[in-house]
């Protein structure tokens, strides 16, 4: 708000009306002290309140030095409190196998969880770190969890050579939802792909070379990921060391990377990706990934259960499009070999079936547990069939609206045609913070993969504050 | 009759010397226009740098959102850009090498390509305005007009690649820098103008506006201002400006 002399001092404005100043009517005799005094403090009110509207004037923008100074030592995150509340899919095969109680119609859940990163450089070194902290409160009871996702050391002697050692994070592939490459990446969830994940405690080396002409890059990462005792034991067999190299190539404008992983922790693996953009606003990309002899838990139909290797190919197809009215849209088509096909999923829900209701007559519950125990090795895990299509639309600031984003992600099991459909707003308007309201809906028929889900929707607010 | 060949000859050495002089003069103007767009270039930044850049949004009712962003360049088309803040986007880097584009956000940890016409930040700035190449590398002159004291200089767009296909851009005649700028889409439509001001010493006879304002019809009651800071010439790695280096680009301030 601006204040004139005239909003604080009335009179004074009158001598200015006239073109004259109280100073020259006091030189005239016109002016009695006393009112000589009041006007003269008036003016300086006036002008004291004005002195913030003019040096803002002046500097109304200004880029002072000390925000862009360098400090060894940078740390930052986000504090977050999500409330969910659910509706239980009440008699499904993963509320039986999941809920001591059958009669919970509900659930709300509120949780609070803590993510801090941070980087402190010495020289040619860096210590890099992700730290999380997460607990929550629902119907069933409290769970927490704190844990380092990353802590390594990264030295740069040259630019086109890095060292690293310690827990990081590997995100490799080109795809949005699944990365059927990413042999040493930690599963991520397609309903929030850009979540940070827990690494793996590791040794790399990165070499990076630029060249003229139709190959502009070429960058080769090796990675050493030893398993042992207490040393990234869930990656596989324990007592290996395991070897993954990546060789990433920008060729005639598309991105393509060559990746192997060899170890005996888990088999060996081949694969490749790339990505390259056809228009302005058209990117494709794809990865294909092949597991001469992919280990495989499956039950037959007499519930025995049968550990197999097969050959298993894995491939994935996406795009990215951005439309005239900055409407983003993201397809991917996904197949997995290891997955299970729809009678293999049939014969894991008899089982909950026939374990449930071998629970309910004679208090037995052997097939229940097996059930549970197939759920942990593959049955259970999000995505567990063979074919998929994701989508994921979200338009840009609709009717004017800056920093507002609604969009819609559809998670479609193509082989029993159950999906999952989320349409959210995120809004981001107020510096660092970020609001998004989501609600889910899972649907699909008697047996399916998302009709015998735990939950039937599930309405999500989240708070995100970043510092 | 010998007479009436002597005129077809002298018709068609007319017509010939006309044609020819017609050609010469347009490819001596878009030659000037060219020339004078390179020489912007030129007063606005060395080929290679690093600088610091802070971007304002400005809000109807008056609220701003403020944007601090590192960037180097390197020859003509390579070029990365590093958020500093706010918070919320602290770390985010886009790369660009001519026509393709990354964003490497940490949490994600890994680049993905996206699109010139993409918002990184939301607001009336795209990527492409944040990380513009030379005007002469991506424009072409096809018109000059002498405005007194200034230049205005009709561009078009060498690829469809850029985010604007063409621009109107109005020069100061004693500086040679830029004053302001229309932007049209291929449509005609105007979509935004820049206002350059603030002529400011970067150092090592670098003298250049320090102030880009930014309005669009689009978002008429929006504005956005972009301040320059610390504008040095710089050499840098190749390596640096490649997918692997995105998350370590802080390393080089």
């Amino acid at each position: 708000m601006r204040y004139l002399p005239s909003t604080i001092c009335p009179g004074s404005m009158n001598f200015a009306d006239r073109g004259l100043t109280a100073w020259h009517l006091a030189a005239r005799g016109q002016l009695l002290p006393s009112r000589l005094i009041y006007g003269s403090v008036c003016l300086l009110v006036s002008l004291l309140l004005l002195i913030p509207i003019i040096v803002h004037g002046e500097d109304e923008f200004s880029f002072e030095l000390d925000e862009i100074e360098k400090k060894p030592l940078q740390w930052g995150g986000y504090a977050e409190l999500k409330w969910e509340h659910m509706d239980i899919n009440q008699g499904s095969a993963f509320s039986s196998l999941n809920l001591s109680d059958p009669s919970l119609s509900t659930r709300d859940r509120f949780s609070g969880s803590l993510q801090i990163d941070g980087r402190y450089d010495q020289g040619i070194a860096s210590l890099n770190w992700t730290l999380k902290a997460a607990a929550q409160q629902d119907d069933l009871g409290w769970a927490d969890m704190t844990d380092v996702y990353e802590a390594y050391v990264s030295i740069r002697p040259v630019p086109l050579l890095t060292g690293g050692l310690g827990k990081k994070a590997y995100k490799w592939g080109k795809g949005y939802a699944w990365d059927p490459v990413g042999f040493i990446n930690r599963r991520k969830d397609p309903n929030d792909p850009e979540e940070a994940l827990e690494g793996y405690i590791t040794g790399e080396i990165d070499l990076i070379k630029s060249f003229a002409g139709s190959l502009q890059t070429a960058a080769l990462t090796t990675v050493i990921l030893p398993v042992w005792d207490e040393v990234n034991e869930d990656f596989g067999e324990i007592n290996n060391v395991n070897l993954a190299v990546k060789l990433y190539l920008l060729y005639y404008d598309t991105d393509i990377d060559l990746v192997y992983y060899s170890g005996n922790s888990r088999s060996t693996r081949y694969g490749l990706d790339f990505s390259r953009n056809l228009a302005t606003n058209f990117e494709i990309h794809g990865e294909f990934a092949y597991v001469p002899n992919q280990e495989r838990v499956r039950l037959l139909a007499d519930y025995s259960v049968l550990v197999e290797e097969v050959s298993a190919t894995s491939w994935l197809l996406g795009l990215r499009y951005l439309s005239e009215n900055d409407l983003t849209s993201i397809i991917e088509y996904y197949h997995n070999d290891a997955g299970y096909s729809k009678e293999e999923m049939d014969h894991f829900f008899q089982l909950i079936s026939e374990g449930e209701n071998q629970f309910l007559a004679a208090r037995d519950d052997s097939l229940l547990s097996k059930a549970q125990d197939l759920s942990i090795k593959g049955y259970g895990r999000p995505q567990s069939g063979r074919n998929y299509l994701y989508t994921k639309f979200s338009q840009k600031e609709p009717y004017d609206i800056l920093y507002l984003s609604p969009g819609l992600t559809a998670i479609v099991n193509l082989d029993d045609s159950s999906f999952s459909v989320s349409p959210e707003v995120v809004y981001t308007g107020i510096t660092n913070w970020e609001m998004r309201l989501r609600f889910s809906y899972l649907g699909g028929g008697k047996s399916s993969e998302y009709g015998e889900k735990l939950n039937r929707n599930k309405l999500e607010v989240r708070l995100r504050y970043f510092f | 009759m010998w007479y009436r060949h002597l005129f077809k000859i002298a018709k068609q050495t007319i017509f010939l010397t006309f044609f020819l002089s017609s050609v010469w003069v347009a490819a001596a103007c878009a030659l000037d226009g060219n020339e004078i767009l390179r020489q912007v270039d030129e007063n606005m930044q060395p080929q290679s740098y690093e600088m610091y850049r802070k971007l304002i949004n400005i809000e109807p009712d008056g609220s701003q959102k403020e944007f601090v962003f590192y960037t180097v360049k390197k020859g003509p088309d390579k070029m990365v850009a590093l958020f500093l803040s706010p918070a919320s986007e602290k770390g985010r880097a886009t790369l660009r090498r001519g026509d393709n584009m990354w964003l490497y956000i940490p949490n994600v940890g890994k680049p993905i390509r996206i699109t010139s016409l993409q918002s990184v930040v939301g607001g009336i700035f795209n990527n492409s305005d944040i990380l513009r190449l030379d005007y002469n590398l991506e424009y072409k002159a096809e018109k000059v007009t002498d405005q007194g004291d200034s230049y205005l200089l009709d561009l078009k767009a060498k690829s469809p690649s850029v985010a604007y296909a063409g621009l109107k851009m109005k020069i100061d005649k004693t500086t040679l820098l830029p004053t302001s700028i229309d932007c049209y889409a291929i449509s005609g439509m105007l979509i935004k103008t820049l206002h350059y001001s603030k002529i400011k010493d970067f150092g090592a006879g670098l003298v250049r506006p320090s102030m880009l304002e930014t309005s669009s019809p689009l978002y008429k009651e929006y504005k956005s201002v972009m301040l320059f800071a610390k504008v040095n010439k710089r050499e840098l790695a190749d390596e640096v400006f490649t997918l692997n280096y995105m998350s370590r680009v802080d390393e080089l301030r």
